[in-house]
């Protein structure tokens, strides 16, 4: 395994730019997503590292190989393909040797290595299969297999479970974390799937138009996103942006509040340090755990807030509804930049949200 | 409406299960009716006829009494004991092979080329194209006069080239004349492959490629291990294909070698032309193409078994996720040596060099082998008529001049005063060319809808696969088993010598293709769209035709260029079916050029040949997508 470390990247095709002046470092045995919509530019990243496009600018290190030019056959990194690209000539067994089989290494222990992967992945019934005759999860498997069987420097792994249904997804998510931490891989992990990036990584890179947005940790993404787009493109519902003169105080229009629906809640009476709106309920959404809130404010806007209890809420009633001041996030309207918190987050946070359920 | 009225009172009501059989019966009647002209036109105009000759065979006729003397098998017998079958068999297998070898390799490089992304790649696609657009007669023209001895375009190429020594009358030796002969084949047919070979590559996932160059394979490796295996079951298909137009090839030879120099180019195909059609030995002749037709078919079977789809295990079962990984592990990770960088012979920047070099340089021969010919052809129609007969023969043309197509176009202008009468045919042969072409086109076109249609909702009923491989099969029947009985019963209903008989002949033959190819395009079409349809109140007619048809139309108009290139292009039903100017196509005028060839004449030859191949090449460039199109769905114009 080895480090990765993506400096000054930038690519174009012919004058379109497509990765804008990266700079990425993921070390040694680290999980590390890349997120963002469709055609953010994740994808070819990750086929940069592979080596699979040419980066226009810049250097990619693979530990302390500077890769350059250095074709994909030489580079020892494993892709997980979303397709799989499973041979699909060949059985399980020759797909996971084949890898091994450019090599030279022994015949005996290129049979031990396929079979210590099929056993990792639960694959040793079907190791005389082809392709065509396994579900989407076991092709999955054996694209895994294939790509751990010769212990890459990294693997790389582009929306590999985008094909799987939902329940198949989390099963094989839990998978693949138990496979990075028992092997110790280094992972880049690309996806548009916040949740399974937030899940699995280590650390996310939120990318958007070829420029990075923001990379830190997952929980650090989501209190404290570093802008607008990675505020609104992480959790789910969106978050809710306020004009800054609603906080009172020193803020005018120039900021934007920004407040997750999860912190937003309805309360009786407002207590001392949150930030309090008033509004009209205009719509109920249970959604099993929580129940999502639509609240018309006095100007017209939407925001979405969240309860435990639907029971007593009825669509037309006044509401107040409260969130902690340090939960809310100041962004510049301008350049869409977090520059804050309208209050310093404090230990007592828990008891704050307690205090403001007790009020409800 | 009031069909639907019960159903909606509740799921429980009774009359649903009766309205669901009703209305499957309605499909399979409906599909029933539109597969019915495709199989009725062929079984009357392939099935009988091939019944008919295969009773021929097994007579004898007296060509001076006219007596018909039923002989049993003694024909086939006799044809057994003979050596000219003998050797004939041979050299057919001979030029089979080559031509199979020969095309496989060409249009494997052709593919691989025009599967690169690179500047130029659409025209070059078109370029290539155009050997394979070209009528197998004006092929056969313009090799003839490349090949000739003494004013030929090789020789005066090679005179120009200070290479003199080498020139020499190319077909003049028997060996070396089957092997030129074969060649011409291969320049025809190589195109075809390609396009098949092409579809083929571009339906691979561009991942494959990627995870074996992350897996460590080298070019070659990824070629033999990747491609290759992807490639097979289209290598079967285009197998099967090229040996039957191997084993078929009659126009290139008509026009190069007619069996000979003795009787060294005379293939099976041609013996059984001789015998039934110049010593008039109906008998023996439809026998030897009986032969030909049985070693086609069995051919395909045997390329069937050897390279078909292998029989696929059960599909997963349900219910193998009890295989997920457990907490028990009995195996470690077996110590793999440190992984090593390759190191090549060649530095890493002068490899790239060398291999985009090496690609230009294939790209080029890629160019001229196709190309030049063709210049050649269209130089040499602008060459004056002495330009041509020039001894030493020289290459590059004294002046250009139009006079060759004026005298070919407008036979009654002054300019042309001197023209043949050959010559005087060429505008009105177009014309029936034309005719002839777009009836086909539209007649194959409106059936082979309605029968691919049927084919692709009903892909599952026995019926229909067995309806679908017999279509095939008569693909397989080589058209020299078919044109004598057409030839016989067009007589007896008065049609020869007229465009009817062309049509219908060649509606005969290409409907079975038509219906294939559209089959392949419906079966694109995702059955949603009927069901979308019928529930907006469609009948199945009006499905048809008002959704389903403006879907298909990318696959309409490939059909529709291949029904008009095929019947543009045909020789020799327009040859034995026609006598006299009034329905003649322009590749018999072709061959009369040729059969009656004078000096003055070359020239306006030359014209004619291009006007012909005019057309097919403007439909290589126009609609060269379309040609793809056509080839993914499987179709093949022989």
């Amino acid at each position: 395994m080895a480090s990765i470390s993506i400096r000054n990247v930038s690519k174009s095709y012919g004058r379109t730019p497509v990765l804008h002046r990266l700079e990425i470092d993921i070390a040694d045995g680290e999980f590390v997503s890349f997120l963002g919509p469709s055609g953010c530019g994740k994808s070819t990243l990750l086929f940069c590292i592979a080596g699979l496009e040419e980066i226009t600018v810049g250097e990619i290190r693979l530990g302390d190989r500077a890769m350059g030019r250095t074709p994909p056959r030489d580079r020892n990194i494993a892709l997980v393909f979303q397709d799989y690209a499973l041979y699909p000539h060949m059985r399980v067994r020759d797909n996971i040797a084949f890898p091994l089989l450019q090599q030279s290494i022994a015949a005996e222990t290129v049979r031990g290595q396929v079979a210590w992967a099929a056993e990792l992945l639960g694959l040793e019934t079907l190791l005389d299969r082809l392709p065509a005759e396994l579900s989407g999860g076991q092709r999955q498997r054996v694209a895994v297999g294939r790509a751990i069987v010769r212990n890459p420097a990294a693997l790389l792994m582009d929306e590999p479970l985008s094909n799987l249904d939902a329940s198949l997804r989390v099963r094989m998510r839990t998978e693949i974390k138990r496979l990075q931490k028992e092997l110790g891989l280094t992972v880049v992990f690309v996806t548009h799937d916040q949740e399974e990036a937030m899940v699995l990584s280590d650390r996310i890179a939120v990318l958007d138009g070829g420029v990075l947005q923001q990379f830190a940790e997952p929980m650090t993404v989501y209190r404290e996103p570093a802008n607008q787009f990675v505020a609104s493109f992480i959790g789910s519902p969106q978050m809710n942006f306020l004009p800054g003169p609603m906080a009172g105080g020193a803020l005018d229009d120039r900021s934007l509040l920004g407040v997750r629906p999860h912190d937003l809640v309805p309360v009786h009476r407002a207590p001392d340090g949150v930030l309090a709106v008033e509004g009209t309920l205009a719509l109920v959404e249970p959604a099993g755990p929580v129940t999502y809130l639509d609240v018309a404010l006095a100007d017209g806007s939407l925001v979405k807030a969240t309860c435990a209890d639907p029971r007593g809420h009825q669509p037309g009633e006044r509401l107040t509804l409260a969130v902690p001041r340090h939960r809310v996030s100041i962004f510049d309207a301008a350049s869409g930049v977090r520059t804050g918190a309208l209050a310093v987050a404090t230990g007592e946070d828990s008891n704050d949200m307690k205090a403001m359920a007790h009020g409800l | 409406m009031s069909t639907t009225a019960p159903a909606m009172t509740g799921p429980a009501a009774a009359p649903a299960p009766a309205l669901r059989g009703r209305r499957t019966e309605r499909v399979a009647g409906f599909a029933y009716l539109a597969v019915a002209p495709t199989l009725l036109v062929v079984l009357l105009v392939v099935g009988v006829p091939l019944g008919y000759s295969f009773f021929l065979s097994l007579n004898r006729t007296n060509p001076i009494t006219k007596r018909w003397i039923f002989v049993g098998l003694q024909n086939y017998t006799a044809l057994l004991h003979s050596t000219d079958l003998l050797q004939a068999l041979g050299r057919t297998a001979y030029f089979a092979a080559f031509s199979v070898i020969g095309t496989t390799l060409l249009g494997g490089v052709f593919a691989l080329v025009l599967n690169e992304r690179f500047a130029g790649r659409g025209v070059l696609r078109s370029i290539v194209l155009v050997p394979w657009a070209m009528a197998p007669i004006s092929v056969g023209v313009l090799w003839s006069f490349l090949f000739a001895g003494e004013f030929g375009a090789i020789n005066g190429l090679l005179n120009d080239l200070g290479l003199s020594a080498l020139a020499t009358p190319w077909l003049g030796n028997g060996f070396r004349a089957l092997n030129l002969l074969a060649l011409v084949h291969v320049w025809n047919q190589a195109p075809l492959t390609a396009l098949m070979l092409l579809a083929g590559l571009q339906s691979m996932p561009a991942s494959l490629h990627k995870a074996a160059m992350l897996d460590g394979a080298g070019p070659v490796r990824r070629f033999l291990s990747i491609t290759l295996p992807w490639l097979k079951p289209n290598l079967m298909f285009i197998s099967i294909i090229a040996t039957i137009n191997a084993l078929m090839a009659f126009d290139v030879l008509w026009a190069l070698t007619r069996g000979g120099p003795g009787n060294a180019t005379t293939v099976l195909a041609w013996l059984g032309y001789l015998m039934s059609f110049q010593f008039f030995k109906f008998g023996e002749g439809a026998a030897v193409l009986y032969v030909l037709t049985a070693i086609s078919f069995v051919l395909a079977i045997f390329y069937f078994v050897v390279l078909g789809p292998r029989r696929g295990g059960a599909p997963a079962p349900a219910g193998t996720l009890a295989g997920l990984p457990g907490a028990r592990r009995v195996r470690s990770m077996a110590v793999l040596p440190p992984f090593r960088p390759r190191r090549g012979w060649l530095p890493p920047a002068t490899a790239r060099a060398a291999a985009r070099i090496g690609f230009w340089g294939v790209t080029a021969l890629v160019l001229i082998w196709s190309a030049w010919p063709v210049v050649a052809l269209l130089l040499m129609s602008l060459m004056p008529g002495a330009d041509l007969i020039r001894t030493p023969a020289t290459f590059l043309p004294s002046t250009l001049t139009l006079h060759n197509f004026i005298a070919v176009l407008m036979p009654d202008t002054v300019a042309a005063v001197n023209t043949s009468v050959q010559a005087q045919r060429v505008p009105f042969s177009l014309l029936n060319s034309f005719i002839v072409g777009a009836v086909v086109a539209v007649v194959s076109v409106a059936l082979g809808t309605l029968a691919g249609y049927a084919f692709s909702r009903n892909a599952k009923a026995r019926t229909f696969q067995a309806a679908l491989w017999g279509l095939l099969l008569t693909r397989m029947t080589p058209a020299l088993t078919l044109v004598l009985p057409y030839f016989i019963g067009f007589r007896v209903l008065g049609l020869i010598d007229t465009r009817l008989a062309l049509i219908i002949s060649y509606c005969s033959f290409l409907l079975p293709l038509s219906a294939w190819m559209m089959r392949s395009y419906f079966e694109g079409v995702p059955l949603s769209l009927d069901r979308a349809a019928l529930i907006d109140g469609c009948s199945r007619a009006k499905m048809l035709w008002k959704i389903l048809l403006p879907v298909a139309r990318p696959g309409v108009v490939a059909t529709a260029i291949f029904c008009f290139l095929a019947s543009w292009n045909e020789f020799l039903f327009a040859l034995i079916l026609t006598s006299t100017p009034k329905a003649q196509t322009i590749p018999v005028i072709l061959a009369g050029f040729l059969s009656q060839a004078q000096f003055y004449t070359y020239g306006p030859l030359f014209a004619a040949t291009v006007l012909s191949i005019a057309p097919p090449v403007a439909v290589a460039f126009l609609f060269q997508r379309y040609l793809v199109q056509g080839a993914l769905s499987g179709a093949v114009k022989g």
